[in-house]
């Protein structure tokens, strides 16, 4: 016989009620872990979604562009853009490497002129490590060396333009002299945005720079990596090798440039505070009244242990003890219900409406994050053994003889 | 009787708030309560009897008077002290039985040990031996509800020797039990009075009880009126 045995012969003592109680937090528990692991998912979704929407893992680009816009084509371009992508290819932990030149132009279809933002990008480094091929609906992604656009449903509807008509861009290169090329149209992409669908164009990275006549320039380079690298290593790796090469960029991972992801991270993150907030509470009020029932029947018995010598501070702390107790039974039947309601969400393959900034719903697919598992035992745990403490530290400091005369 | 009490109460007073008028339940009681002493506090119901109890027991405190406990006033001591008073000098058998329900009979008299320290061993050693002595061995590893009336009393007696005390309280030990539990009951409190020299301080209006005790005091409307030796 010791304390704990005597704690959790005592939760045991009342069957029914311990049970409806563990059932309660178990629900609130196995609430906040399959939250938690949906947040996490939607987290990688977006995560993936930011990555691999052209931010790459690191960013590299003159260190203004990261600070502000170009007021003229090409101000903050990279004019050894050859030797910088030969450096960071050759960087083991780099898988692709994605040049892009980024400017603004007009397009011309028929008798139609609409402005355009163009990204001229390397086709096949685009298909290896950026979603942006997907998004073509109509026709196909670019290919090198030939003089095929994808441009947006929206700038297709503008121009009133379709697959294989004939466009003409317009664009200033960097000394301020126009230039224009004419072009086909190879695809069409869907883009969920409807202002970006209506300026989105992209075209083979050669013919960009022969249109801007800056060859050899690009507006920034975005690496990816492969699973295993350090973002925070790598970048740093590449940033040294680069300045030994002469090549003077600055860097950014993809955390720092993804507001968005930030913003939506910061959302939920907020969501799922409210929400355990709110579940702690509801938990803490029942078990409250648990306790204060609990403490109640038994107050004869707590003035006899007082009588016997028991101190108010071990009877308060007893109850304590059964209120931890029934927590953490509790939060060990949470686990094993989280886990099959886990696993049977995730073998249902139910689809959920998009999340924020993504185009199409997702199926579901819950994660197992043993940090919030770990956070939600330990919050079930102190809210009862919170609970359990103050209808204890009350029954157990009042008069001794009140409490043996209690009916 | 010894020259020197364990216990000394001067003036004891104590009243309960009840309606507009508090109720006098004790009105300046004098007592001493000595080390082999088996006393009865004898009265009728609203006597005092179970007020001088919790009192002498120090499971309550007098509004007025003194009480010394081998020599020391115990007005001085914090909750805490009076608790380990309790634990370490005295005893106490309730008139219903009070024994913990989750706990078998050997671990209801281990209770008190567990909260002075002693190891499980040495507990369990001494639950056994108490058991024995009130004729309950093989009930060690029984719970309270499957325990007659007479046999929870005997555990609670047990259970009041276990740390060894020098007095023990016994509030009305015998009104729940049938005549001839009753009787086996004061046979067995008479004994440990006896052999193991422990003060035993009865209330009672059971005439039976009275008969079998060494002193008795009679208490009536919160003043003893008696001190009779038997």
């Amino acid at each position: 016989m010791n304390r704990l045995t005597i704690a959790w012969r005592n939760v045991a003592r009342n069957r029914r009620r311990s049970l409806i109680t563990g059932g309660l937090v178990a629900f609130g528990f196995v609430s906040f872990t399959l939250a938690g692991g949906f947040m996490a998912q939607s987290f990688d979704g977006l995560r993936h979604n930011a990555i691999r929407s052209g931010l790459g893992h690191i960013q590299f680009a003159d260190p203004r562009a990261f600070e502000r816009s170009e007021e003229t084509t090409l101000e903050f371009g990279i004019h050894q853009a050859g030797a910088a992508l030969k450096t960071m290819q050759a960087d083991p932990a780099v898988d692709v490497v994605m040049p892009r030149l980024e400017f603004f132009g007009l397009v011309t279809a028929g008798g139609t002129s609409i402005p355009f933002a163009g990204t001229g990008v390397d086709p096949e480094a685009e298909m290896r490590g950026s979603d942006i091929p997907k998004t073509v609906k109509d026709g196909a992604w670019l290919k090198s060396g030939t003089r095929t656009v994808v441009i947006g449903r929206g700038l297709a509807k503008l121009l009133n333009a379709k697959l294989g008509d004939n466009l003409t861009l317009l664009a200033t290169t960097p000394d301020g002299t126009l230039n224009a090329t004419d072009v086909t149209i190879g695809g069409i992409a869907e883009i969920f945005i409807k202002e970006l669908s209506e300026r989105y164009l992209a075209l083979p990275l050669p013919l960009a720079q022969d249109l801007l006549t800056a060859p050899d320039t690009v507006s920034r380079i975005s690496v990816i990596l492969k699973e295993s690298a350090s973002e925070t290593a790598v970048a740093a790796r590449l940033h040294d090798r680069l300045n030994a090469a002469g090549i003077r960029l600055d860097r950014r991972l993809w955390s720092d440039l993804a507001v968005f992801y930030q913003q939506v991270r910061v959302l939920y993150i907020g969501i799922f505070g409210f929400m355990g907030t709110v579940l702690v509470i509801i938990v803490f009020l029942s078990t409250f009244n648990t306790t204060l029932m609990s403490v109640t029947e038994r107050t004869r018995e707590i003035g006899t242990l007082r009588a016997l010598g028991a101190r108010s501070r071990r009877i308060a702390t007893g109850f304590v003890l059964e209120g931890a107790l029934l927590g953490m039974a509790s939060a060990i039947g949470g686990t094993l219900l989280s886990l099959v309601i886990t696993l049977i969400l995730n073998l249902s393959e139910i689809h959920m409406p998009p999340p924020p900034g993504m185009a199409k719903g997702i199926v579901i697919h819950v994660q197992v994050i043993p940090t919030v598992y770990l956070l939600a035992t330990l919050s079930m745990i102190v809210t009862l053994a919170i609970a359990s403490y103050f209808p204890a530290r009350r029954a157990a400091r009042a008069p001794i003889v009140e409490s043996l005369a209690h009916v | 009787m010894n020259a020197t009490p364990l216990l000394s109460g001067r003036g004891l007073r104590k009243h309960y708030p009840m309606g507009s008028e508090p109720v006098q339940a004790l009105r300046g009681v004098d007592i001493d309560i000595f080390a082999g002493d088996l006393l009865a506090l004898r009265g009728p119901s609203g006597s005092g009897k179970t007020t001088l109890i919790n009192l002498l027991g120090l499971l309550d405190r007098p509004d007025s008077g003194t009480l010394l406990l081998d020599g020391r006033n115990t007005a001085t001591l914090s909750e805490d002290e009076r608790a380990d008073t309790r634990r370490d000098r005295f005893g106490f058998i309730f008139q219903t039985f009070n024994l913990i329900p989750v706990l078998t009979a050997a671990e209801n008299i281990g209770y008190p040990m567990l909260l002075n320290h002693v190891t499980r061993a040495e507990m369990m050693e001494r639950a056994r031996e108490l058991l024995a002595a009130v004729g309950l061995a093989e009930k060690e590893n029984t719970r309270p509800d499957l325990l007659s009336g007479g046999q929870r009393q005997r555990v609670a007696i047990a259970r009041a020797l276990a740390n060894r005390p020098a007095v023990i309280f016994a509030d009305e030990p015998t009104a729940n039990l049938d005549s001839h539990t009753a009787d086996a009951i004061l046979d067995l409190l008479q004994r440990l009075n006896r052999e193991q020299q422990v003060a035993v301080v009865i209330s009672t209006h059971d005439p039976r009880v009275v008969e079998r005790c060494t002193r008795v005091l009679t208490l009536h409307d919160g003043e003893i009126v008696t001190e009779p030796t038997a």
